[in-house]
């Protein structure tokens, strides 16, 4: 094992239109380990905005609210896919209802992954993190920003006891 | 005194010459009597005086011969007469046959005379007439000359009448070609006006259809509608329950009543939503999908609020505000269940319909291995029977029989485990003698039956509507929406189902669906 550099934050774009969401998503990673730096945009335009603009530093992952003003989440996807620059982000769909077909489509569209954004707020603290923890181990075995789209039983990330002891 | 008797002789002659020819008997008997007595006393006085006459009788032999000769004579000449006689005798009747034929034929002359005399003065008369009806005629004749005067003169009129009617006539013709063409002109645009009369029918026609099919639509729109408003009143009932536990909280859980605000807000925006669903003839599918989506976050955010404090905040809270959290939160998680399932009932309906023939005893067997935990805490024993494969939905299928699981566990008699069977058989519409079935087709006949607390059997209908429950959540937990969207699913697949139970001795699921789906 080779001694630790000071630790390169993973950054976050969060891309959610309700401020308390964006509060919660603050809130479950206030004392997790692994250093984060969480960027906020509220609707669909600003995120695309963001993401084109010249000499744009990319964020390690994408969280993409499904229904937001202006531009939804499913709209941003489908641009960001067809955007060679975009293309091999890591964008992870984020929403409150979780319809079959809806998800479906999403894995189609080439996200990795789906999360449903739990009601209580120790799940959401718990799927947030097991999702980045996944991502983080990820991008020391592999190369960034070639992380492939998993099996399409395992798009939908739920909360699991293993990950997290 | 000779001639006396030749007299007599001659008489005597007579008398029987009388009875030779047959004259009258009668008056030759009596002239024959007397002159017998007249012989007799000649005869006497002859006998006295014989020898005178003796003597005298030679002379008179002479005498008396010539007198036998006169006598023939006389006797010739007689009979002469006598046929005189018989001719006049003939002659007389026949004179008297010719006056009667002469007095008949003057009465027959007197009658024609009357009647000549009574035809005369008729013909008499008749002239008088005659002469009466000439003046007549040459009265009339004269008339009719003058007549013909005049005739001729109204002729002369008349010609130069028709003259003119030939005129008027010519022109008349002319006329009537130019209506002739008129007719045709207006015969074609006749002609046109029917072509564009049966394209306006046709079109009418078809905005009929239309507009039949649009009033369909809008039936079932205000049906959704209706539908949707009672379930917004639900929500609305759920959320003044919601909104009252928060007020006890206020100082605590100010975010929660911002929350609940914008929850009665966002069910206003649903409720003005359906308003304009109805003008807009949008799909109250889609509809129900995306607003109950909207109604997940706020409830969504509501939960992780009530956790984060019952977590982070928990030793600033007294015992009674922490259970009034836990209150509120079981609240919100009935919401989120009603909601829920709520999407489930309305996308059993708009889901896509992908039939495939399935084997459902394996679709039961992963569901009952689902259970299996809970089965073997409650021991719970289920019995399999019989074997189907029908064209359906699986996971609408599946969606079926957890919900009749659940509802068995939910409905368990206590203290009692339970007892649940499930059996299929194949049988054709027509034997199932169930109206709403097609008797031309066949079913799959799932029998699902349980030893629960079962129901009254007035509700037998009533357990299978939307949000229909028989108990109230204390008692046993449930939204009233499992049964509603087992109806849905088996309508869905062209299918029945009904309730079949008593109070207190279990139910029973009777389904059918057909095996083969028609296109």
């Amino acid at each position: 094992m080779k001694p630790e550099k000071q630790p390169v934050p993973f950054t976050i774009l969060l891309a959610d239109d309700d401020s308390d969401d964006c509060s919660f998503f603050e809130e479950a990673l206030a004392k997790f380990p692994i250093p984060t730096q969480l960027t906020f945009v509220h609707d669909g335009e600003q995120l695309m905005k963001l993401l084109t603009k010249e000499n744009t530093q990319l964020p390690d992952v994408l969280f993409l609210d499904l229904n937001m003003p202006r531009k939804n989440g499913f709209e941003c996807l489908s641009e960001i896919r067809l955007n060679r620059k975009l293309d091999h982000l890591i964008v992870i769909m984020y929403s409150t209802s979780l319809e079959p077909e809806v998800v479906n489509q999403l894995y189609k569209n080439g996200a990795q992954y789906f999360i449903r954004k739990p009601s209580e707020f120790s799940e959401f603290k718990r799927i947030i993190q097991q999702a980045i923890t996944r991502l983080t181990q990820n991008l020391t075995n592999e190369k960034q920003g070639s992380f492939p789209q998993p099996d399409r039983e395992n798009f939908v990330l739920t909360v699991q006891n293993d990950l997290i002891s | 005194m000779s001639k006396d008797k030749s007299n007599k002789i001659e008489n005597e002659g007579r008398y029987f010459d009388f009875q030779e020819t047959n004259f009258d008997p009668l008056i030759s008997e009596n002239s024959l009597k007397s002159r017998i007595r007249i012989v007799e006393k000649e005869a006497s006085e002859l006998l006295l005086t014989d020898k005178e006459i003796a003597s005298e009788n030679d002379d008179r032999n002479k005498q008396a011969t010539e007198l036998i000769v006169a006598n023939k004579e006389l006797a010739f000449q007689n009979k002469e007469k006598v046929k005189r006689a018989a001719e006049l005798i003939i002659a007389g009747r026949e004179l008297i046959y010719q006056n009667e034929e002469k007095e008949k034929r003057a009465a027959e002359l007197v009658i024609a005379n009357k009647e000549l005399a009574f035809q005369n003065d008729e013909k008499e008369k008749r002239a008088a007439e005659l002469i009466i009806a000439n003046k007549e005629l040459a009265f009339q004749n004269d008339e009719k000359g003058k007549r013909a005067a005049e005739l001729s003169i109204a002729n002369k009129e008349l010609i130069f009448q028709n003259n003119e009617k030939e005129k008027r006539a010519a022109e008349l013709i002319v006329a009537n070609k130019e209506l002739v063409f008129q007719n045709n002109e207006k015969e074609k645009r006749a002609a046109e006006l029917i072509v564009a009369n049966k394209e306006l029918a046709f079109q009418n026609d078809e905005k009929e259809k239309r507009a039949a099919e649009l009033i369909i639509a809008n039936k079932e729109l205000v049906f959704q509608n209706n539908e949707k408003e009672k379930r917004a009143a639900e929500l609305i009932v759920a959320n003044k329950e919601l909104a009252f536990q928060n007020d006890e909280k206020e100082k605590r859980a100010a975010e929660l009543i911002i929350a609940n605000k914008e929850l009665a807000f966002q069910n206003d925006e649903k409720e003005k939503r359906a308003a304009e669903l109805i003008t807009a003839n949008k799909d109250l599918t889609t509809f129900t999908y995306v607003s109950s989506h909207d109604l997940q976050e706020p409830l969504r955010k509501i939960k992780n609020f009530v956790t984060i404090l019952l977590e982070q905040e928990e030793h600033n809270l007294s015992p009674e505000g922490k259970h009034y959290l836990q209150r509120t939160n079981v609240t919100a998680k009935r919401m989120q269940t009603l909601i829920e399932d709520l999407l489930t009932y309305s996308r059993a309906k708009s889901a896509e319909k992908k039939f495939e023939k399935t084997d459902l005893h394996a679709i039961a067997a992963e569901v009952i291995s689902d259970f299996e935990e809970i089965f073997v805490e409650k021991k719970v024993k289920i019995k399999v029977h019989g074997f189907c494969e029908a064209a359906v939905i699986r996971f609408q299928f599946r969606q079926i029989i957890q919900n009749l699981i659940s509802n068995s566990l939910k409905f368990s008699k206590p203290k009692t485990p339970s007892r649940i069977s499930l059996k299929s058989e194949i049988v054709s519409g027509a034997k199932t003698k169930i109206k709403s079935l097609s008797a031309k087709i066949n079913y799959c006949h799932i029998t699902y039956t349980d030893n629960g607390i079962g129901f009254d059997p007035q509700y037998k209908e009533r357990i299978f509507e939307v949000f229909q429950r028989l108990h109230n959540h204390e008692e046993y937990k449930g939204t009233g929406m499992g049964l509603a969207i087992c109806k849905r699913i088996i309508e869905n697949h062209n299918g029945i189902i009904f309730a079949t139970g008593k109070l207190g001795k279990g139910a029973q699921f009777d389904m059918y669906i057909p095996v083969k789906q028609i296109e």
